[in-house]
């Protein structure tokens, strides 16, 4: 990766926002309100606003695209300042979800019955979500369902900010986190466990991976095409899992989660996974597109998302090497 | 076919390998003991290395360590490979 892709890579832009300052947000909700809130969330919003050029560019090029892509889209003025300031709004609300302080009232499942014969079919899956809208919110459903487990596989890169941001003030709820660095046979090993006890395993697919040998493919994505990460799609053909698509996204005060069907990993016989991956990853990525139009300002990738490194050649690399 | 004659494990463990990856058009003997399985030798990549990690716990019910290090050098070859299933098997 040379130095100007490093800095175009999301992983090392981040999620714009210090630790400390998030905490200093965090007091302000908890002892002067969400009104209170609201008004130091708008200079701290016109700050980053001002001060990051590259998201800014980047919510400007989302929004150009999906301006082409869903003419009917209503954004407002000033849109990237609009997009800047639900970004922040969702960082509250991902903390606060995370507390178990988010009240539960608020998450309307609207597709209750998927979801339910998704826990109740026994077999578990693969539930992937994207930086569109706020899937954390979903763990709250935890309460609602007991026996909707999820574990939330994250890269050890954003294991360590995300456990940062709650060292200090409260241990968030029982956020089952399977940290992973690189993909490999032992963390298949782990995810194959939860899945076979019927749990459900929770993977972020829009992001191009850090690993310069992680598979990648080049899908069309608001008119032009984006790399997507393959990995959690051959995950679902080599645990032979059902593969869900989960979003939730802010509406009016409350939390729309939609939850739908991407495939069964276990139909593709060996020969077929290729195609079936493709399929299912068009699949996913239509949806994203579907619910970007419906929820515009929720999409929370700030960085130059279709100017990722495209997708490289199929790499022979067994685990860690080349780290 | 290979100069070295394998192991009855080995030739189990290499079974497993065949099986699990749908390798047809390759038997046992084949497959050299020493070389290696990834990249050169037997042209496995880091998604067979998936399918490997759950094979070995469905047939010999081992569990990985996440250590990916330690992982890298069990699976360098058939050789390596089988030595950690005599090590750790569990069936």
């Amino acid at each position: 990766m040379s130095r100007a892709d490093r800095e175009r890579h999301w992983a090392s832009i981040g999620e714009s926002g210090s630790t400390a300052g998030i905490r200093l947000m965090l007091a302000i909700h908890e002892r002067l309100g969400m009104g209170v809130f609201r008004a130091v969330l708008a200079p701290v919003t016109l700050y980053y606003w001002l001060r990051r050029p590259l998201a800014r560019r980047a919510s400007r090029e989302y929004q150009h695209r999906l301006r082409h892509f869903c003419p009917g889209v209503r954004l407002p003025r000033l849109a990237t300042l609009a997009h800047f300031t639900s970004f922040g709004t969702a960082m509250l609300e991902r903390i606060l979800a995370l507390h178990g302080r988010l009240d539960l009232d608020r998450v309307r499942v609207m597709d209750r019955d998927r979801l339910a014969a998704a826990i109740e079919s026994g077999r578990g899956g693969l539930i992937v979500v994207s930086h569109l809208g706020n899937h954390e919110i979903c763990q709250l459903l935890g309460r609602l369902r007991p026996e909707l487990s999820m574990s939330l596989v994250m890269h050890t890169h954003h294991a360590r900010r995300f456990n940062a941001l709650f060292d200090d003030i409260e241990r968030p709820m029982a956020v089952e986190l399977i940290e992973v660095s690189d993909m490999g046979p032992a963390t298949a090993q782990r995810l194959q466990a939860r899945i076979a006890a019927g749990g459900f395993v929770v993977i972020a697919a829009d992001r191009d991976p850090i690993e310069q040998h992680a598979r990648r493919r080049d899908i069309s994505f608001l008119g032009a095409t984006a790399p997507f990460p393959e990995g959690a799609f051959w995950l679902a053909t080599l645990l032979r899992c059902p593969l869900y698509f989960l979003i939730c996204a802010r509406h009016q005060g409350h939390y729309h989660v939609h939850f739908e069907s991407l495939g069964d990993g276990a139909d593709p016989s060996r020969r077929e996974r290729s195609t079936w991956i493709a399929t299912a990853m068009t699949l996913f990525v239509e949806r994203l597109e579907h619910y970007c139009c419906r929820y515009p300002l929720q999409w929370f990738n700030f960085y130059a998302f279709w100017h990722a490194r495209s997708a490289t050649p199929e790499q022979r690399v067994p685990e860690s090497s080349g780290s | 076919m290979s100069d070295h004659p394998l192991s009855e494990l080995e030739r189990d463990v290499a079974h497993m390998i065949i099986d699990a990856l749908e390798l047809e058009d390759i038997s046992a003997d084949d497959i050299d003991p020493q070389a290696p399985l990834f990249g050169d030798g037997l042209g496995l990549d880091s998604i067979d290395a998936l399918e490997l990690g759950l094979a070995l716990q469905k047939r010999y019910g081992i569990r990985l360590d996440s250590d990916a290090e330690e992982n890298r050098d069990h699976f360098a070859s058939l050789r390596k490979l089988s030595a950690l299933v005599a090590e750790r098997r569990t069936d």
